[in-house]
């Protein structure tokens, strides 16, 4: 019986690997005792690992600390910090207010164990997406992403390019 | 004088013995060829999209480039908030162009480059489909050949599809919903076809633009049991589909921290899928008017997006939505059958 490799495992792991290979990895592991313990080996270090780093952030060196914090005190606040800091009161409460409102609204999309909520456009579109296959079925209706004023976020956004100035031609 | 008569006699009788002994056209063979058009022509033209809901009708009217095989741009015109916003495709990936918010959304699904799924799904839509010809008509300026699609176990004609004479592509495509109504409607309003474009047409501008990533789709597997049981949880399946369907993909994913399974059914032509996770990730549907409904003795959600339904419910510590493009009362009926 061929083994699965290490990487396979890590990938596994993170999910990393497409439906078909988490897939075969998954059954493989049903049946063979040695990947299994691999794999657990594998999952036990990365938690130490993580520990590690839990810890270690934790803690920082003592003289580290002691810099950072007569950095601080030294510090004389900016001419602006001091010329806004006669109007705190009145931007805090107003803040202090939004922020409450967020969370109250914010939580409301919770499951019961705080689990986040999934937008009913993430069903929609990976319904579409995987009709792809059948014929005729190319959907050329009103795009939801461009529709709404924020995209179906329900994998992690990740901001690639900055906004600057665009030169070329986009208008129709 | 008499002699010329004649000619023009037996021209005309042999025209139209000729046009008499024309075969007539195969329909099963114009869907194979409307099929490989879009990656054989290239064209530009404007194309209105009409989705018929149950509550209110949605348009979309757009321009599209399209370069053979696989290179399209759509620009959007109406209805205003997407006016300016613009798609390319390239292959398999997507990039949304929304001019009023700087910003550029990507998308990948891998399931477009899946041909053997394509040729199955073919295979299985003529199994559940009877294609016969239709009337010949114009569309968009171009002499089109219809092909209406029916049911073979109700009777009903699903789809109808008019293609160009010459080319073979789409021009026009309704889908019609149970009680006959237009569902939705796809049609050319204007077409040329051309190889003409500047390269700048299809690239996808690197400046000015926050690029956001937007959902990666992976080629799903035909392997249900496979993918079952990387579910994590004891997944459940619908007792009742309508006549024709059959399992034909699923893929597990996860959204949010939430391990979500998704299985497709389809005809051929019709499709519905089922997700279910065991986290209980509840479904936010803000976007969107939502209904009650009932699956069974469970309280549920019901909402419409064009000519797609959603039905979403909770049920024995699993979480499930079905959408598809049935009507409201066939996606309940299966809805309530899902079980163990």
């Amino acid at each position: 019986m061929m083994h699965l490799t290490n990487e396979q495992l890590i990938d596994y792991m993170h999910g990393e690997l497409n439906p078909q290979q988490d897939a075969a990895v998954f059954e493989h592991m049903e049946s063979c005792e040695a990947c299994r313990a691999e794999y657990d080996a594998e999952l036990s270090v990365t938690e130490l690992l993580r520990a590690y780093a839990r810890e270690d952030e934790r803690e920082l060196p003592s003289t580290v600390k002691a810099a950072i914090w007569s950095q601080v005190r030294s510090a004389r606040p900016p001419v602006w910090s001091r010329i806004t800091e006669w109007i705190r009161p009145a931007v805090a409460v107003p803040v202090a207010a939004a922020i409450a409102l967020a969370a109250y609204f914010g939580t409301s999309y919770l499951g019961p164990q705080g689990v986040p909520s999934i937008e009913a456009g993430y069903y929609l579109q990976d319904h579409q997406a995987l009709n792809g296959t059948i014929p005729f079925n190319d959907h050329s209706g009103t795009p939801a992403d461009l529709m709404n004023a924020s995209p179906v976020d329900n994998q992690q956004a990740a901001v690639v390019v900055p906004p600057v100035e665009y030169t070329a031609d986009v208008s129709p | 004088m008499f002699r010329r008569s004649a000619a023009v006699l037996v021209t005309a009788l042999l025209s139209s013995a000729l046009i008499a002994a024309a075969p007539p056209a195969d329909p099963t063979a114009l869907l194979r060829d409307a099929v490989a058009a879009y990656s054989t022509y290239s064209y530009s033209g404007q194309v209105q999209n009409t989705d018929f809901g149950t509550n209110h009708t949605e348009a979309v009217l757009f321009r599209i480039e399209h370069r053979a095989p696989d290179m399209t741009r759509r620009w959007y015109l109406a209805p205003e908030p997407l006016f300016g916003d613009s798609i390319i495709s390239h292959g398999d990936a997507s990039y949304d162009i929304d001019q009023h918010n700087h910003r550029i959304i990507f998308t990948k699904d891998d399931a477009l480059d899946d041909q053997v799924a394509e040729d199955d799904n073919f295979g299985l839509l003529l199994h559940n489909y009877r294609a016969t010809m239709g009337p010949d008509e114009d569309v968009a300026g171009r002499s089109a050949l219809t092909v209406l699609l029916v049911n073979k176990y109700t009777g009903q004609t699903t789809m109808r599809i008019s293609l160009d004479k010459q080319t073979k592509l789409v021009l026009q495509k309704e889908r019609y919903s149970p009680s006959g109504a237009v569902a939705e409607q796809m049609r050319f309003e204007q077409i040329s076809y051309t190889k003409a474009f500047p390269a700048a047409l299809f690239s996808v501008p690197s400046a000015g633009y926050t690029t956001i990533q937007g959902t990666f789709h992976g080629l799903p597997s035909n392997d249900l049991r496979a993918v079952v049981k990387t579910a994590g949880f004891e997944a459940r399946g619908p007792q009742y589909l309508p006549d024709g369907f059959l399992p034909i993909a699923g893929d597990v994913s996860d959204i949010k921290g939430t391990r979500t399974l998704h299985l497709l059914y389809s005809d051929g032509l019709r499709s519905v899928s089922l997700f279910q996770n065991a986290r209980g990730a509840p479904l936010d549907a803000s976007h969107y008017t939502v209904r009650p409904a009932k699956v069974g003795p469970h309280d549920a959600k019901y909402l419409e997006d064009g000519s797609m339904t959603l039905v979403a419910w909770a049920a024995d510590g699993l979480h499930f939505e079905l959408v598809g493009e049935l009507s409201r009362e066939e996606m309940l009926h299966i809805a309530a059958s899902v079980a163990p």
